[in-house]
């Protein structure tokens, strides 16, 4: 590969140095003066008719300000990203466990919780609907409007049944996936001010600050230039923070009390309240060959998105589109079912689908090849995607499925090794593997612009006004990497504005593992446009032609080897009044030439991350105790961009597919209560994971993405489960079907 | 309301407040003292260490003191953790091993391994991961964060 001057590099994260020294500002440390404190009076009903709000005891405590009901809601009442079916507060019905009815503002939080204590709301409770499958039931009541069915997606390829007919071996399995939360540890806050001139400054950890403004200017009916949202340092989001709610709640009530309120979810309310991974049952039924080809898969999926759509129906296509994983099988026949239930909404989060699509078919594929007596590797090998092939969607798998045989190759050596480590004494071992596609990006038909910006500074350092925020993954770095290679600058000359709507451009969600991709290629795009106009200044300035002019690594050079640091054309300019600064938006490509137009919104996607995982384990086989003692990640990214961010995007993704392996699950516990707490709620800690991690990253760059690069974010958690779940079945010869794996099952089954 | 005088030392000067007293030291250092490098994340729980700080060279979690209890006793911050603007070598060593991406568990996870090399200057991955197995990380996968743990531990044997 070509020197670069920081693409592939391990740049020192430029936030970190705040970070480190406890000055990073999260939403929550934000020093405002006049601070009112909210308290969020939550329903303890799953399902009910609302019958009454008294707020009157709670308005009498010294010190509270107003309690806030949906009757204050001056627009509307509901929102939502896809459909507006959630309500900012609760009006008539409450529909799930924890859901927001009333705000109590008060002097302080002490005071704010003491008096929503006293709100007394009143409920008729009606039995709730917890289950998917029974809330599409003919006579299960309507939970919402349209009922319960909230979006279906039936797609077919070839003839399934043909297929089924000429196959040596069918085996059929359901699998379960629990309720996980994202889990970050900065819960959902924000802190809105009333401003003298009828305006709000909201402070938001969101993943969408533009759709924030869009959805509280709705809410207050008021027009959105009206609203600023500014972004704080984001504590982890992991798509979680792709819902306004809390940002609504905290301008709802600054608007009425005309002052500055501060909203923090506790752990609690974030469990209760905000978007968790969606629960699924999925049913496969996978027919091969007896050399190990696969002819024939048919799907039925049941995706509870809870009480409210949130991303539900764009989480029911990719897992619908993953339902095959990294393979080609001819004839298919999917139907996936997203269902409205009284449980905890259901929404983006890292993998969105796939994490669930992943555990069901990379178990069935372990399980094929067991019944055939083939390798794990054996029977992916006669089956993997390969460059050119067409996917069921009809999309035409391009140059990326080219790192599915590098991945086996290297995934068969790691087995080998893994077999041969001996078990601990009173232990047995196993090695596993998965395989994953990711998709990158909203799908077809949403609209998906990006747009970002650029300031050359008379100093000759540039400025970047990026539209979408970092939520902690390190998009700022990677963006400062590219636009740094692309001036030809050191990455110390780039630094980025802190976002705010009113003087960022609007880059859209940050989300889909596609923020490197558009990023990159608007930063790309934006810095050839700063360097033309750098040549134009200098031309003029210079009374020189403009084809004698070139840049060079914060130079303009002159045709007669003259070299004038940008620095002093800048100054020039800003005398002039000119400012030299360019705006790009890059719009991922759905060419209409090879993208299927036969499919629902926001199907089907076009460009893919590929990957394997592989794990090693000892079991307890009388307690059902699961170590993992190896993990290795195998990961295609294009190219890498920033070496260190890259690793760490791996290894955090890998602990989230370790704790949906083995921990997490927010069940209904014996009292009729989810689990709320992180007691209860188990991630995982230093101790869970393996001593031994290595990782191994590819780079086929990806022809559209900048520098080749593409996205890693979401592709390192769905192989994780089910590479450890093979391991599981090949030391102790029990195959789950449902995670997490707890002890207690393994030790049952 | 009683309220409560504690006078204690604070990142290593004399400091007098006065508190009711059913307020924990993590509401006192973030609320009353704006020092907000100390996080909440678990709700008051003791479950997840955002909110670790060193107390008397042991690190604690601050939520789980009442301000009362911190009477006379030597309480360190993230904020105090750098020395006339040079970091401390944890602090550089989560900075240099990309230890940090979204930095909420940052200040409690440096201040936990502090607590932990005062005790144990030479910790092996195995002891790094005990001594820090109080500080909960939802980003890094603790990967980074045991190198830079190793590094620190390195360079300050050195220094």
């Amino acid at each position: 590969m070509p020197e670069t001057i920081t693409i592939g590099k391990s740049e020192l994260r430029k936030d970190a140095w705040k970070k480190v020294t406890g000055a990073a500002r999260y939403v929550a440390d934000i020093p405002l003066r006049d601070v009112y404190y909210g308290a969020i009076v939550r329903s303890s009903v799953h399902y009910g008719h609302l019958k009454s709000i008294d707020t009157q005891t709670a308005e009498q405590v010294a010190g509270v300000h107003k309690v806030v009901t949906a009757a204050d809601v001056p627009g509307l009442p509901v929102f939502g990203a896809l459909v507006h079916d959630q309500p900012v507060l609760a009006v008539d019905t409450i529909h799930h466990w924890g859901q927001p009815v009333a705000i109590v503002i008060a002097d302080t939080k002490e005071i704010a919780a003491q008096a929503a204590q006293l709100v007394l709301v009143t409920v008729e409770p009606i039995l709730p609907i917890l289950d998917p499958v029974e809330a599409v039931e003919l006579n299960a009541s309507k939970l919402h409007a349209d009922g319960n069915l909230l979006a279906q997606f039936e797609i077919k390829d070839g003839d399934v049944e043909l297929g089924f007919a000429e196959a040596d071996v069918i085996l059929e399995e359901t699998f379960s996936l629990p309720l996980v939360s994202p889990a970050y540890l900065e819960t959902e806050t924000s802190v809105a001010q009333w401003n003298s001139d009828g305006s709000l400054t909201v402070w938001v950890s969101s993943q969408h600050p533009f759709v924030d403004q869009a959805e509280i200017a709705a809410a207050l009916d008021i027009p959105a230039e009206k609203v600023r949202v500014k972004s704080g340092v984001i504590g982890g989001a992991f798509g979680g923070k792709e819902d306004s709610s809390i940002s609504i709640m905290a301008s709802l009530a600054a608007w009425v009390v005309q002052g500055t309120v501060k909203l923090v979810n506790s752990r609690q309310e974030s469990f209760w309240a905000h978007p968790k991974r969606h629960p699924a049952k999925i049913y496969l039924k996978l027919g091969a060959k007896n050399d190990g080809t696969f002819i024939a898969l048919k799907a039925k999926a049941f995706v509870d998105t809870g009480a409210f759509a949130s991303y539900g129906p764009a989480v029911g296509i990719i897992l619908t589109e993953t339902l095959a994983g990294s393979y080609h099988v001819p004839n298919i026949e999917l139907d996936t079912l997203v269902v409205y239930t009284n449980g905890p909404l259901a929404g983006a989060m890292r993998g969105f689908g796939s994490p669930q699509s992943h555990f069901a078919i990379e178990s069935m594929v372990d399980m094929v090849a067991h019944q055939l007596g083939l390798s794990a590797i054996e029977v992916r090998k006669k089956n993997i995607l390969r460059e050119g092939d067409q996917l069921f969607t009809g999309v035409i798998v391009n140059q990326s499925a080219n790192s599915l045989p590098l991945a086996l190759s290297h995934a068969e050596n790691i087995l080998r090794e893994f077999e041969m480590i001996e078990a601990a004494p009173g232990k047995v071992a196993g090695s596993g593997m998965a395989l994953v596609m990711q998709s990158m990006g909203l799908g077809a038909k949403v609209p998906d612009d990006s747009t970002h910006q650029m300031i050359w500074m008379p100093d000759g350092k540039v400025d970047l006004y990026l539209g979408a925020p970092d939520m902690g993954q390190g998009l700022i770095m990677t963006a400062e990497q590219i636009a740094a290679e692309a001036l030809e600058l050191p990455f110390e000359s780039v630094s980025t504005v802190d976002l705010d709507t009113w003087n960022s451009p609007n880059g859209n969600v940050t989300c889909a593992s596609r923020m490197t991709y558009m990023v990159g290629n608007a930063l790309v795009d934006a810095a050839e446009q700063l360097k033309s106009q750098m040549l134009v200044q200098a031309s003029r300035m210079m009374n020189r032609p403009l084809d004698t002019l070139s840049y060079k690594s914060g130079n303009v050079i002159t045709s007669d080897g003259g070299k004038i640091p940008v620095s002093e054309i800048i100054s020039r300019a800003a005398d002039d009044g000119i400012e030299i600064q360019s705006k790009a938006t890059f719009s991922f490509p759905y060419p209409d030439e090879t993208t299927p137009q036969n499919l629902p919104i926001g199907m089907p996607h076009v460009l893919f991350c590929f990957g394997a995982q592989i794990a090693r384990v000892e079991v307890d086989p009388e307690l059902g105790k699961v170590d993992i003692t190896h993990l290795t990640a195998i990961h295609d990214v294009g190219r890498v961009i920033s070496r260190k961010g890259v690793e760490g995007q791996i290894e955090g993704g890998m602990a989230m597919g370790l704790g949906y392996a083995l921990f997490e699950n927010m069940n209904l516990k014996a009292n009729g209560q989810w689990v709320d707490s992180f007691t209860e709620y188990l991630i995982p800690t230093f101790n869970d994971m393996p001593l031994n991690f290595r990782n191994i990253i590819l780079e086929i760059p990806e022809e559209s993405g900048p520098y080749g690069a593409k996205g890693i974010g979401e592709v390192t958690v769905p192989p994780t489960a089910p590479a450890i779940a093979n391991a599981v079945y090949n030391a102790i010869g029990v195959r789950a079907t449902a995670l997490p794996l707890s002890p207690e099952d393994l030790a049952k089954l | 309301m009683k309220t409560l005088q504690v006078t204690f030392l604070l990142n290593g000067f004399e400091k007098t407040i006065v508190s009711a007293p059913n307020r924990t030291l993590l509401d006192v250092l973030r609320d009353d003292l704006n020092l907000t490098g100390a996080k909440d994340s678990c709700g008051g729980e003791g479950e997840c260490g955002a909110c670790t700080v060193i107390v008397d060279d042991k690190a604690i979690n601050a939520c789980m003191i009442l301000i009362g209890q911190v009477q006379g006793c030597a309480v360190e911050t993230i904020e105090g953790l750098a020395e006339n603007g040079q970091l401390h070598p944890l602090q550089r060593a989560f900075v240099e091993a990309g230890a940090v991406q979204c930095g909420y568990c940052t200040p409690g996870a440096i201040l936990a391994a502090k607590a932990l090399l005062l005790e144990n200057p030479h910790p092996s991955d195995v002891e790094i991961r005990d001594g820090l197995s109080g500080n909960l990380c939802r980003c890094t996968g603790y990967v980074k964060i045991v190198e830079a743990v190793r590094l620190a531990a390195a360079e300050m044997r050195h220094a």
